[in-house]
């Protein structure tokens, strides 16, 4: 008996050493994770290339100084991939006006949004005309784009003296973008999102929002005294929510954790955002006419990822700049920041 | 009662059980192996399928990926999920070594998010990303993996003595020098003098917001280059002041503009050939005065006459000093609203 039990404990070593042996060989092969060199480049529609043209920088050796033209862009991306024409729109509404760092976050959120295929940026600027600098810079974003202006009634405007965070709401923005939206587009699959000048944005929130059907919703990062809110999911849907700041709104999410489909919008054309709601409500305003909270289509692994962040931006100190402007010194305001 | 050959046998039986857990930790290939379980993550773009013929996106895929994508494509009508990529490497073109110190903090993922989308649009672009941590966080790590650019992960934590001690003014503490330094020291090791790359570096904080031009501009500098900087020093922008031959006299700046090099961390670009020419040359820890950490490093490095500068003669602004704000996670309480395990 012993003899027979030491064999199958000989033959058990054996085959589980030769298993892992071979497990181990497996490891050992190269696997070609290497994700940099020569990818496919990132997709995307037709851009178009604004009017400072792109630049191509030479082949062949050696280094070069720059051109009297100017700075050169990075060579054009390879032609992109045929993207099937049912691949749903996004809209991109994003409300901005003028201050400082109006640039920068435009800037960068640009580049973000460059990412993404088949999207289409609604900028709405909070004055009474078009600028010259958001027209400049949406002509060379190599975005689709849209230029709104819709300005602020006086009310409703902050003051100078007004604290930091009582910012301007967007809300007469956003209902100019709708108004473009309901005169302009035909009823297609496309998806309409608000997205703010100073959030960030990760790249797969915009294909998780791309299969809405009515009013779809996610986590926000960073968002209402929370590291985030987020809808809660039982089942495949929205059961309640997981906010801390007022808990008891209608819709207690973030203007960057839904989106909704054009259609629905279309179908509903009295939906719009309440520029009189109170702080947190306008968010409500305009999905109670929408959508129930039954509806409410959990996206981001059952909203469980954050893949959007609340981010704010510091207003820069100035006190150089005021210091020297009262000298009549100030910075050469032709020089756009 | 033990026996010495039960011992023995349990000891063979062990054995390679151990070999496998010890090697399955060292070898870097099965992480990717233990990604492609994970569902593909945040920062990624889709491309639709069309009845699972995926031709498209096979380049650049990784091939272990590649298996289990076309596997489960085939369902679906619409499909997503490649990872974006940055334009294709060039032979011919400099490389940009971009610097970037970064530290744990509620808006890390955030910042390090759209600091990747705005490099996955230059060409030829190398992140060196250097934590101020003791060990390298999974956070950070996941995020260079599955953002497509080239990258090389580092990480040196700041000694707590240094964090507080050097300086009463909290604004003046050399935040990231260990780490920037840590980064010159890699390239160093990575590149031999003897056959320097063409290239350059870039100090990039991960707060700052970079134009697509500023990459262009630093790509082809011979030496040190420089050009204006917003939002610093208390001005709408900082910038070097250029004579009309295109030489670099001085600084406009409000705040010392005596320093040696009145410059922002993210105003100047230095050659790797410079860097490599002169090992010697790092940021200063010790007795730097508040506004001269860079100076501590251009000093070994370069003198005024000898800078480029880019930007249309310093007179355009292509990088913004922007300072992202603190959230205030007062609703958090003390044991934490929301779940600790979802990565913010």
């Amino acid at each position: 008996m012993r003899l027979k039990l030491r064999n199958v404990f000989v033959a058990y070593f054996l085959a589980s050493l030769g298993g892992l042996l071979y497990a181990l060989l497996q490891l050992g092969q190269p696997c070609d994770c290497r994700q940099r060199r020569g990818g496919a480049p990132d997709g995307g529609e037709g851009r178009e290339r604004g009017a400072a043209g792109p630049g191509r920088p030479e082949p062949g050796g050696g280094q070069r100084p720059p051109g009297p033209g100017g700075p050169r862009l990075p060579p054009p991306a390879l032609p992109p991939p045929e993207l099937p024409p049912e691949l749903p729109t996004i809209y991109v509404v994003t409300p901005t006006y003028a201050r400082l760092v109006q640039k920068a976050e435009l800037v960068r959120l640009s580049q973000t949004l460059l990412h993404v295929p088949r999207l289409h940026w609604v900028v709405v600027e909070d004055a009474p005309g078009p600028s010259a600098l958001v027209a400049a810079l949406l002509a060379q974003s190599g975005l689709r784009f849209t230029h709104l202006h819709a300005p602020t009634p006086p009310p409703r405007r902050p003051r100078p003296g007004d604290p930091a965070w009582l910012r301007p709401r967007g809300a007469e923005q956003r209902n100019r973008a709708l108004q473009w939206l309901r005169d302009t587009r035909p009823a297609e699959p496309a998806v309409v999102y608000f997205a703010d000048d100073d959030n960030t944005y990760s790249l797969r929130l915009f294909e998780e929002m791309r299969s809405t059907r009515r009013v779809a919703v996610w986590p926000v990062g960073l968002v209402g005294g929370l590291r985030f809110e987020r809808p809660l999911v039982e089942r495949g849907r929205v059961v309640g929510f997981h906010a801390a700041w007022k808990p008891e709104r209608p819709f207690p999410l973030d203007m960057a954790g839904f989106a909704v489909a054009l259609r629905l919008l279309l179908a509903r054309p009295g939906a719009r955002f309440d520029p009189r709601a109170e702080r947190g409500y306008l968010e409500s305003s305009l999905l109670q006419g929408l959508v129930s909270r039954e509806q409410l289509e959990p996206k981001a692994d059952n909203c469980t990822r954050v893949l959007v962040w609340h981010t704010r931006t510091e207003k820069p100190k100035m006190r150089q700049e005021e210091q020297l402007q009262r000298q009549g010194l100030g910075s050469d305001p032709r020089v756009e920041v | 009662m033990l026996r010495r050959r039960n011992l023995l046998t349990t000891l063979l039986i062990a054995l390679p059980w151990a070999l496998l857990l010890t090697l399955w930790h060292q070898y870097p290939t099965t992480r990717y192996l233990s990604l492609l379980k994970k569902e593909t993550d945040e920062n990624v773009t889709s491309k639709a399928l069309v009845n699972g013929t995926s031709a498209l996106r096979e380049e650049g895929l990784p091939s272990c990926m590649r298996q289990q994508q076309s596997m489960v494509a085939t369902r679906k009508v619409i499909q997503n999920y490649v990872y974006s990529r940055p334009p294709p490497w060039s032979d011919n073109l400099p490389t940009i070594f971009v610097i970037t110190p970064t530290y744990t903090r509620p808006v890390q993922k955030a910042e390090l998010t759209r600091l990747a989308n705005t490099f996955l649009h230059v060409q030829n672009l190398h992140w060196v990303v250097v934590e101020d941590s003791p060990r390298r966080t999974n956070l950070v790590s996941n995020l260079l993996e599955k953002a497509g650019l080239n990258f090389t992960h580092l990480n040196v934590e700041t000694p707590k003595s240094l964090k507080l001690g050097l300086s009463w003014i909290p604004s003046h503490t050399p935040r990231g020098t260990l780490q920037r330094n840590l980064g010159l020291h890699w390239l160093r090791n990575s590149f031999s003098n003897a056959a320097p790359p063409e290239g350059v570096v870039y100090f990039a904080d991960d707060d700052n917001t970079y134009s697509l031009e500023l990459f262009e501009e630093m790509r082809y500098t011979r030496r040190v280059s420089v050009w204006p900087v917003a939002f610093v020093g208390g001005l709408r922008y900082e910038s070097p002041k250029v004579s009309p031959a295109g030489k670099v006299v001085g600084w406009k700046t409000v705040f010392d503009p005596n320093r040696p090099f009145a410059i922002d961390m993210a105003g100047f670009a230095i050659s790797i050939k410079l860097i490599l020419e002169k090992p010697q040359a790092s940021f200063k820890l010790e007795g730097v005065k508040g506004g001269y950490q860079e100076t501590s490093l251009l000093k070994d490095l370069v003198t005024m006459d000898g800078l480029e500068p880019k930007a249309a003669n310093c007179t355009k602004v292509l990088v913004w000093h922007t300072r992202t704000e603190r959230p205030t996670l007062v609703n958090e309480g003390k044991r934490g609203f929301t779940d600790p395990r979802v990565e913010v």
